[in-house]
């Protein structure tokens, strides 16, 4: 725990709430509040995935931890959530693959949390997790250093990428009741976040659309952030005093390159055969697909291109320093172990197959 | 032009509104969500003007021609009878509506304010379904369709609708009258309903709930569906509706007096069965390359069609929207009879009954 030099806004008799708290990040945010000793933790749920492990983790502790399973599309499910709350962590996030599926998810269910939020008096921070997909790469020159004042995508149409539509949107509404109501918020927007119990290989290596792995990053730094590190910064960020109002990108330190993580993949996980394409004939090739699409009315869907491309395949360096400096947080674990205990994870995974 | 509008601004709307955008002289001059917000996010996508969270207020400012309704059904009657009253056509999406009487009631103020209405089953127009309405129309069966079977199966693997429905325990799926069934199957009995020759029908019904929903506490949703439908020209037809069987098809039989076909619409094939036969082994030998010869055409014909961008993956609500637009400007007939819509909110009232009573047969004069 790096926050001894850090003043906290909360004690930790305050009652605090985790949304989306049996998710793969809730989870771990939830277990880190118990290791920092909160004694009141409201734990929202949408189903009831997770929840027994959740459960037991409870009962282990000595904290009074309160299940509540809604939807944060109900106002009054929110209002519930949130009455005599001290701190929100609003993680609760869509998955859906469409823009009105991820806009009802993020947006809207934060809009409701943060309707819900500006009402109760005891509210000392709201922490809304967004995602490092909200900067555009596409407005940024290769080598660049994406830090928390790098664009955020604004054609969204074009960039096609419903994911991040809904959190910029979610960030836009963060902000805005922060502004007009005076709500005191926190914004972190992590990389990749990867450890055990996430299953898929991420996206930024490469794409595995068409049956072959087609390899993309190359030597680009991948901007990953293990699940224990992650969760420690967003509970810092939840903490720390005199952070209101900031955002925080939150990737790890020693960030492996495309090239190398796949290699260790393969080594650790399963060979599988791949193809290298360099990144400016992935980025022609995409330029192509969106002419397409647009030629043929959307019969391909223009699921591949150049925003997409510049934003996840470009290669740039990424700046965690507002973080660390402001929160005092520093990565739990380093890569070497941190990949160690992912690889098992997805080799268990390979071998239950 | 045709001043088109929106009510209903979820992942449906995104479809309807991204075909309304292809058809030549159509714009979309507005959308209305309850919630404003989703109004918001998509006029803001589709760079449409005006957006709203009451639709009295749209339709009194927009003042549109035609009025997508693409809410959950619970709203369909509501919202259509207020449009149809404020002068607007109105492109309902599927099911219609929650039952028969409110079926006929839109029709009969469609009707009286010379306004047209239509439902969004719009898997009757995708490519397979026109190339097997052309034939059937061409006399290909040799006469009227002795049986037909169609199978309509659902993914609880598809997360983008069985997520959202088993992840919410208010979800309004569940609260339709009939269920997860209503929201699917008019898809299946559309099909059969557009080739049944008369509208008095038997219809026999039995649902029940899938071992694998069971197994996962889900008891109160019946996933399981087989109908059999029998009118009084003796035209049957069998209707499966299953999320167990796999793989997850979607297929549509007609059987006549001469001939029959087999239309696949994951595949978007159309086979055809002709009373052909071949003398001794030749019966066995020569049939099954002329069924090869006919998949490889049916893959050139839709290879074909998408070099010529016919082939998007909503080709059906495409083609039903247009077709819907010229029988407002041209005075075409409608793309779905009020016949057919209306035999088919009546098949459905009496399978949903059959299934919740337990009763193994209801008649539907």
């Amino acid at each position: 725990m790096g926050t001894l030099k850090y003043n906290w806004i909360v004690d930790k008799s305050d009652l605090v709430l985790i949304t989306g708290a049996n998710g793969f990040v809730g989870s771990k945010v939830f277990e880190i509040l118990l290791e920092y000793g909160f004694m009141r933790i409201r734990c929202f749920v949408r189903s009831s995935r997770n929840l027994a492990e959740l459960r037991r983790i409870a009962e282990a502790s000595e904290a009074e931890v309160e299940f509540y399973q809604g939807n944060l599309l109900s106002r009054d499910d929110c209002r519930r959530a949130v009455k005599s709350v001290s701190l929100i962590f609003h993680l609760a996030a869509g998955t859906s693959k469409s823009f009105a599926g991820c806009f009802m998810d993020s947006a809207l269910a934060t809009r409701n949390l943060l309707a819900a939020a500006q009402e109760e008096t005891h509210l000392k921070r709201f922490l809304s997790v967004s995602s490092l997909a909200v900067h555009s790469g596409f407005q940024m020159r290769p080598g660049d250093v994406l830090d928390e004042t790098s664009p955020i995508e604004t054609n969204h149409m074009a960039r096609f990428d419903p994911y991040s539509y809904g959190k910029i949107k979610q960030d836009e509404l963060v902000v805005k009741y922060g502004k007009d109501h005076g709500l005191p918020y926190v914004i972190v927007r992590p990389g990749p976040i990867y450890g055990p119990g996430k299953r898929a290989l991420n996206g930024r290596v490469g794409i595995d659309s068409f049956g072959i792995f087609l390899h993309i990053g190359g030597s680009n730094r991948l901007p990953l952030i293990f699940i224990d590190n992650c969760a420690e910064a967003i509970v810092l960020a939840g903490i720390i005093e005199g952070i209101d109002g900031e955002v925080f990108i939150t990737v790890d330190d020693d960030l492996p390159t495309s090239r190398q993580f796949l290699r260790l993949y393969k080594k650790n996980v399963r060979r599988f055969f791949s193809i290298r394409v360099p990144y400016r004939t992935f980025y022609y090739l995409n330029r192509i697909w969106e002419k397409y699409s647009k030629w043929s009315e959307g019969q391909l869907p223009p699921v591949f291109n150049r925003r997409q491309c510049a934003t996840y395949y470009q290669k740039q360096t990424y700046s965690n320093k507002k973080l660390k400096d402001r929160t005092g947080w520093v990565p739990r674990v380093p890569f070497e172990e941190a990949s160690r205990q992912y690889f098992e994870f997805m080799r268990s995974g390979e071998e239950r197959k | 032009m045709i001043r088109v509008g929106i009510i209903g601004c979820g992942k449906v709307a995104d479809k309807h509104a991204s075909q309304i955008l292809r058809v030549p002289d159509s714009e979309i001059v507005g959308v209305c969500d309850q919630e404003e917000l989703m109004a918001a996010q998509l006029a803001e996508r589709l760079r449409v003007r005006l957006h709203f969270g009451d639709s009295q207020n749209f339709l009194a400012t927009c003042r549109p021609d035609v009025v997508h309704i693409t809410t959950p059904p619970q709203s369909h009657y509501v919202l259509a009878k207020q449009c149809l009253e404020a002068g607007c056509h109105v492109y309902v999406e599927k099911p219609f509506t929650l039952n028969s009487e409110e079926a006929v009631e839109l029709i009969g103020i469609a009707n009286a304010s010379g306004r047209k209405i239509t439902v969004g089953n719009e898997t009757q127009f995708m490519p397979v379904a026109r190339d097997m309405r052309r034939l059937v129309q061409s006399g290909y069966l040799g006469g009227a369709p002795v049986h037909m079977e169609s199978v309509y199966c659902y993914e609880f693997t598809d997360e983008r609708y069985a997520k959202a429905l088993l992840g919410d325990k208010n979800h309004w799926v569940r609260r339709l009258p009939g269920g997860l069934l209503q929201n699917i199957i008019s898809h299946g009995i559309g099909k059969i309903v557009e080739y049944l020759p008369d509208e008095q029908v038997s219809v026999f019904a039995t649902g029940f709930t899938s071992r694998f929903l069971e197994s996962i506490g889900e008891t109160g949703i019946v996933d399981e569906l087989r109908v059999i439908i029998h009118d009084s020209q003796d035209t049957t037809a069998y209707f499966s509706f299953s999320s167990q069987i796999g793989p997850a098809l979607h297929q549509f039989r007609v059987y006549g007096p001469k001939n029959s076909l087999i239309a696949d619409y994951d595949h978007q094939t159309l086979i055809v069965m002709p009373q052909k036969r071949y003398k001794s082994y030749m019966n066995q030998f020569i049939p099954p390359f002329s069924d090869a010869r006919q998949h490889f055409a049916n893959g050139c014909r839709n290879i074909k069609r998408f070099m010529r961008r016919e082939f998007h993956a909503e080709s059906g609500l495409y083609f039903l929207i247009k077709a819907f637009y010229s029988c407002l400007i041209e005075n075409r007939p409608l793309p779905i009879s009020y016949r057919d819509i209306l035999l088919t909110s009546r098949i459905m009232d009496s399978i949903f009954t059959q299934v919740k009573c337990g009763n193994w047969e209801t008649r539907v004069q």
